[in-house]
């Protein structure tokens, strides 16, 4: 069977962070290969670099100059202009952060359908097309009665629901979760998971950062980070 | 579309911007105020200045200028001019008749002698007459009960205009509306007679210098006049000072009308008379000219020059009679004529927005400051914002249009005050020069007992630091006005002796109005770039990790 071309790919990415004078390697030659539709867990202790990795993958940061590339869908996103980044994480990928990252000013429905507001140069078409978008997955993650509240409103479960239909509002192909459940209950985390599942059995593919074990069970996939390594794939 | 709906979220969801919002009000406020009061001012300078001498001033020094009939015939015939009219302008003293007994005051005035029917044609003394039938039934009413004196026939104004008693045929005098200590004015604008002295009717005696042509003083001559009317320009200096009598009458009383004239160095004849060398022309020593509609008082001025050197070489060429005009006489307009008046009004306003304008940096700072709280305080939102793939000029133009938003509410609020205050500026001055109504500091009283009570059940009952402050210091202001309030006397700031009118500029100027919204609104921005470019420059990693 012929091997699939990866829908998005690290390649012996190097990120170092300097504080001063000290110099702090978090990513030490990573490389990560995630296939379209794959769900895929990263799995690492506190600071062996899974977030910072997860950063790169999203396109939030670059690997240090010329010390890796990402690549999604074949093209190296990293190497692009601030512009194409940008268009990249509005269009291509979606994020769920662990504690949800909601703005507090904004109700339940705009804050779903904030991707889609954003390079608006589509004009109202676009608002809208986002609007009945985010409803719509709102009321897939059993929101509908909650679009006018405010995030202070929502219990920690229902936050990290309108996070996700945040994450899935520009339709991605890549939902990145970076410990989606780590701020939760046992059960609130599950139902949070269930519903990924549910959008990875659309076709979605995930990539999700966590430390507990179980948690990672869910995935198909699960890779081991070490010391800024992936040490078992 | 997102910058849009942040930007009001921001805006509408916090206290904080309304103090920018207040600061850049109360700015652009004051701005517009200020430089309303001074440009009012300015105007009604201009204007005044114009009613009352007209466009073109030609002044003939000590000597005066003979002959004036034949040349005002000339101006009358330049196609620039709608009208001229001869004044005599010297100086006198004015015997008042008060108070009662032997002894009166006497007032210092500047005497205008004028042709009462050309000089209403070039400046508005017609309109200026104070004294005249009530306009209807209402002001008659009010006449009669102020002071029936007030309550006047055709006459007292025919009289004013004619400077003329008709009654008697005597020769009449006016005077400006503040000559006199009788009158009162009324915060309405209108006059009532004090001290029980109504001018109009009583006699004054008017004395005055003659000068010789060639600038010799003579013996003072006075005249008595009764006083016909009284003249309101508006302008407090002229008001103050300058009275008007009939052009013969100064003539004669300055010895500047026309005369025979003797040859004093020959021997008498016979019957001992001196020989006759002819006789001295008839001299005024002002002549206003009135420019025709649209005509400026530039090129009014330009054919008035060239007129009088036309009169003058044809006066030179006639050797059968006396009196030659001077080689030279100032020939002005009315701005001109102002200069030293205008000018430094016109300095001062510049040097009042130059001065003002600076608080439009205060503006900028404090919204700077405002803005880069909100910016730390929204690093996190900003992380979001960029995951979610918003740009980092995005991110730019929420806080851009967010200090646009602040500066064009602000802007339009400053305006709506400044509208208020300056439409109502006379009535607030009067406030002011009055003693605080009772119910004033019984209120404010009120309102800081109220406060202490407040600030005694936030602090003691409820254990709460920061309302307990608020009230207290609410407390602590209205007990600072109200003892302000009760010992507060009247204050006059508009004193109208040394601001030449007697009413404060109440005209809003809009076009300075605009240019200060322009100002509040590009001020308000420039503080919101550097806050903005800050939030721009946020690393997204560290927002979402840190913010």
């Amino acid at each position: 069977m012929a091997e699939v071309a990866p829908i998005l790919a690290a390649r012996d990415v190097h990120r170092t962070y300097r504080f001063g004078q000290v110099e702090v390697p978090v990513l030490r030659g990573a490389s990560i290969s995630i296939a379209p539709g794959e769900w895929v867990a990263i799995l690492g202790q506190s600071g062996s670099g899974k977030s910072t990795l997860m950063h790169l993958l999203g396109g939030l940061d670059r690997p240090d100059p010329g010390r890796g590339t990402i690549d999604f869908d074949g093209r190296a996103v990293n190497l692009g202009a601030g512009r194409s980044l940008d268009r990249y994480r509005n269009r291509d990928v979606g994020f769920v952060f662990q504690f949800y990252h909601l703005l507090p000013e904004l109700s339940v429905l705009e804050n779903a359908c904030l991707p889609g507001l954003v390079g608006g140069w589509f004009g109202g078409a676009r608002a809208n097309a986002a609007r009945r978008r985010a409803a719509e997955l709102l009321d897939q993650a059993g929101l509908s009665h909650r679009l006018r509240h405010r995030p202070a409103e929502l219990s920690g479960g229902e936050r990290q629901r309108v996070a996700i239909a945040r994450a899935l509002v520009n339709g991605p192909r890549v939902l990145l979760a970076d410990e989606p459940t780590g701020n939760l209950d046992a059960t609130t985390g599950a139902s949070i998971l269930d519903l990924i599942a549910a959008q990875h059995a659309q076709g979605l593919t995930v990539a999700m950062v966590t430390h507990d074990t179980s948690v990672a069970a869910r995935a198909q996939r699960v890779v081991r980070l070490r010391d800024g390594q992936v040490v078992e794939d | 579309m997102y910058a849009a709906l942040l930007s009001n979220r921001y805006l509408t969801s916090r206290v904080i911007p309304l103090i920018a919002v207040g600061a850049v009000a109360l700015c652009v406020a004051l701005v517009i105020i200020v430089v309303s009061v001074m440009s009012g001012f300015l105007d009604m300078l201009k204007a005044s200045g114009r009613t009352l001498i007209g466009d073109v001033i030609v002044s003939g020094g000590v000597g005066g200028i003979p002959h004036y009939d034949e040349w005002l015939a000339d101006l009358r015939a330049l196609p620039e001019v709608e009208e001229a009219t001869p004044v005599i302008d010297t100086l006198g003293l004015l015997r008042m008749p008060y108070p009662s007994g032997p002894s009166k005051e006497i007032a210092p005035v500047q005497v205008w002698a004028i042709e009462p029917a050309s000089f209403a044609r070039v400046t508005a003394y017609g309109d200026k007459v104070w004294w005249r039938p009530p306009a209807n039934e209402a002001a008659r009413d009010a006449m009669l009960h102020d002071d029936p004196r007030l309550l006047m026939d055709d006459s007292m104004l025919r009289d004013g205009l004619t400077l003329k008693q008709g009654a008697t045929g005597k020769p009449g005098i006016v005077l400006g509306m503040h000559v006199s200590v009788g009158n009162a004015r009324q915060s309405d604008g209108s006059y009532r007679p004090r001290f029980g002295w109504f001018m109009p009717g009583e006699e004054v005696t008017l004395t005055v210098v003659p000068v010789s042509e060639t600038g010799k003083i003579s013996e003072p001559r006075d005249a008595t006049f009764p006083i016909v009317n009284e003249v309101f320009s508006g302008v407090y200096d002229v008001d103050k000072s300058r009275v008007f009598i009939s052009l013969d009458q100064a003539q004669h009383l300055l010895r500047l009308d026309a005369a025979p004239l003797y040859d004093t160095t020959a021997e008498p004849d016979a019957e001992g008379n001196l020989p006759l060398l002819g006789t001295t022309p008839a001299r005024v020593t002002k002549v206003l000219i009135r420019a025709k509609p649209g005509v400026p008082a530039l090129a009014a001025r330009d054919a008035v020059e060239a007129s009088w050197d036309a009169f003058v070489a044809k006066a030179s060429r006639r050797t059968d009679r006396l009196g030659r005009p001077p080689e030279r006489v100032s020939i002005l307009t009315w701005e001109q004529q102002l200069r030293d008046l205008i000018g430094p009004v016109e300095k001062e306003r510049e040097m009042m927005r130059i001065l003002f304008s600076i608080i439009y940096i205060v503006c900028a700072g404090l919204i700077l400051s405002i803005f880069w709280s909100i910016v730390i305080e929204k690093t996190r939102d900003i992380g979001i914002l960029r995951s979610v793939g918003a740009s980092r000029l995005g991110i730019l133009w929420i806080f851009l249009r967010y200090g646009l938003a602040i500066g064009v509410v602000g802007s339009l609020a400053g305006v709506g005050i400044a509208w208020v205050v300056v439409d109502n500026i006379n009535l607030i001055h009067e406030a002011i020069g009055r003693d605080a109504p009772r119910a004033a500091w019984i209120t404010t009283c009120a309102m800081s007992g109220m406060s202490v009570l407040m600030a005694v059940r936030a602090l003691v009952w409820r254990g709460r630091l920061l309302p307990g402050l608020l009230w207290t210091i609410a407390a602590v202001t209205l007990g600072i006005v109200t003892l302000a309030l009760v010992g507060h006397r009247g204050t006059l700031i508009w004193d109208p002796s040394v601001y030449y009118f007697s009413r404060i500029p109440s005209q809003v100027d809009w076009f300075n109005a605009a240019i200060t919204v322009a100002g509040g609104i590009v001020f308000s921005v420039i503080g919101a770039a550097i806050p903005a470019a800050k939030a721009a420059d946020v690393d997204p990693v560290e927002a979402l990790r840190y913010g």
